[in-house]
């Protein structure tokens, strides 16, 4: 569906992004991460061919994007970062004027802008002043633009700020439902929103595609090793000798707790030792109360991806 | 052209729900009223009835489309860009040589709704008559009159709109545009009337958006002033065309 390859775009001051490829298959659906300035809005400005790169060339549903700008655009529904919009319009006004421009045939614009209406839950503020909607619904009017054509593929700028959690998760399920038909790219900085919904995950920092994978796959990739937590009723100093006689195991910290209960963090070679851990718990005659498997959250693997590696790719 | 058309629809729209629009139009009627009174009282004290098409479309009017104009024409990109909206438009299957061409019709309408009271002037005009004065009002100068605040207003549209395509500052577009109309107009009425050289004088006239309103509003229809009119209209169009496709910051 989105094929990029070697692109480059140089702004006067700075190289925003740097000979980037990366390609997105038909019915996928896309996170596109990265820290702020990383080069992620300029990436989606370009797909959308509204910004012209100066090396490279990207392919959206087969036709060029600097050669056949108006065929891309047809079939690319885009809501950008700020949500723009004509604060003087209505809804209704604003969503015909939409589907006009982007063709969608008159016999069925009605049909069309009810059907995006009822999708983004603007039903009822069909007849209002955009400018005196809230944040929340504003962005509601920007998702609905943006699929209002039908696209085939879906670009997503921030979908979900300054909508309230509850809206959130609406928007969350729109964005599953609408997976089955669109493909779709979606840049956030919400984390969790991407671990929600997002099969496969692209990491821009600096201008460069650090990581293109899916989240177990990066996780693996970065986290050699399981991280086990452990809570112990033992001293301190004896639980951490026994634990560091073991092979393929290490202490990475230890403290007493308030409660006397000994807390510990441990490296180990697999999530399976953590028998070993509870069989050395009971030969030693210690209590257990805790003895868990660190989950890696996403947070924990973009931190990484964007701090240690830099802009290696 | 069904592109072309919606663009021109919500152009016209938003004119009109701008107060922008309104104080405009407000200031230029009164205008174009004391205009029209003043020549009701050059007439009653028996001042000759040929001049008084040329009063109501050139003379002293043209000089406020100096500001007008550029008031009209201060939104059309500027505020494009500072919404953002420029970007959703602009990746929406259109071209920007519509964009353009439906911002300029757009304001081209709603100039001329400015010059709508005139025509009503002179049909009072007709009414107040005595029988006597069966060559007044002259329809054929007003047509021509008419014609030529369209020419010129146009050029200045055109202007006040590249102007607007360069910036996402409306009083930067304001200014910028009232300038290089003043110095346009300002340079070539004094190269036509006070210049000492005779050959600047000719090239001024041939140039001062004055001496036409002045040609225009007396029925004189010269095609050579249309061309004029017509090439730096489509010159400021097209370079606001290639701004709108190559500025996107």
């Amino acid at each position: 569906m989105i094929k990029v390859s070697g692109v480059t775009k140089k702004y006067p001051a700075r190289l925003a992004v740097d000979d980037i490829s990366f390609e997105v298959g038909r019915g996928e659906i896309v996170g596109f991460l990265g820290p702020n300035g990383a080069g992620k809005t300029t990436t989606m400005r370009m797909l959308t061919g509204y910004l012209a790169m100066n090396a490279g060339k990207i392919e959206v549903a087969g036709f060029d994007v600097a050669k056949q700008p108006l065929e891309v655009r047809r079939r690319i529904g885009y809501l950008p970062e700020s949500c723009p919009l004509y604060p003087e319009m209505r809804v209704d006004e604003y969503l015909r004027f939409r589907a006009e421009l982007k063709g969608v045939k008159p016999s069925a614009r009605k049909a069309k802008m009810n059907e995006v209406k009822e999708q983004c839950g603007l039903t009822e503020v069909g007849k209002r002043i955009i400018g005196q909607l809230s944040k929340g619904y504003r962005q509601r009017v920007g998702l609905a633009d943006s699929l209002v054509h039908d696209p085939e593929l879906l670009i997503l700028d921030e979908p979900t700020v300054g909508l309230d959690p509850y809206q959130i998760r609406q928007v969350r399920e729109l964005i599953k439902q609408l997976s089955e038909k669109h493909t779709i790219l979606l840049c956030t900085h919400i984390l969790p929103e991407v671990e929600a919904i997002c099969e496969r995950i692209l990491i821009i920092n600096e201008g460069r595609i650090v990581a293109a994978d899916t989240e177990a796959n990066l996780h693996k990739k970065l986290h050699a090793c399981t991280v086990i937590e452990m809570e112990v009723m033992a001293g301190k100093d004896e639980a951490v000798a026994k634990i560091d006689e073991v092979e393929g195991m290490d202490i990475r910290s230890a403290s007493e707790l308030n409660d006397g209960w000994v807390w510990l963090e441990i490296e180990a070679d697999s999530p399976a030792m953590r028998v070993e851990l509870f069989n050395l718990a009971v030969t030693e005659g210690w209590t257990v109360r805790e003895l868990t498997e660190q989950e890696h959250s996403l947070e924990d693997t973009f931190v990484q991806i964007t701090r240690n590696k830099g802009g290696a790719q | 052209m069904s592109t072309f058309l919606s663009l021109f629809k919500k152009e016209i729209r938003t004119c009109f729900l701008s107060p922008i629009a309104f104080v405009v139009l407000f200031f230029f009627w009164v205008l174009t009223g004391l205009n029209f009174w003043w020549l009701l009282v050059q007439l009653a004290d028996g001042e000759s009835l040929t001049m008084a098409t040329q009063q109501m479309f050139g003379g002293l009017i043209c000089f406020s489309l100096l500001v007008i104009v550029p008031l009209i024409t201060m939104r059309l990109f500027a505020e494009e860009r500072k919404l953002g909206t420029l970007e959703s438009l602009l990746t929406t299957p259109l071209t920007a040589v519509e964009l353009v061409a439906a911002k300029f019709a757009g304001s081209l309408v709603f100039y001329m709704v400015l010059w709508l009271p005139v025509v009503a002037y002179t049909v009072i005009q007709q009414k107040l008559s005595p029988a006597e004065a069966l060559q007044f009002p002259d329809f054929g100068a007003m047509r021509s009159g008419l014609l030529g605040v369209m020419l010129v207003g146009g050029l200045y549209i055109a202007i006040g709109l590249l102007m607007s395509s360069l910036t996402s500052n409306q009083i930067v577009a304001a200014i910028s545009g009232f300038a290089l109309l003043s110095i346009f107009f300002f340079s070539t009425l004094f190269m036509a009337y006070t210049s000492s050289n005779p050959s600047v004088r000719i090239v001024g006239q041939y140039l001062s958006p004055y001496a036409h309103l002045l040609d225009f509003s007396r029925g004189m229809v010269d095609s050579r002033t249309i061309a004029l009119y017509l090439s730096y209209t489509a010159w400021f169009l097209f370079t606001a065309v290639k701004v709108v496709e190559y500025k996107k910051t």
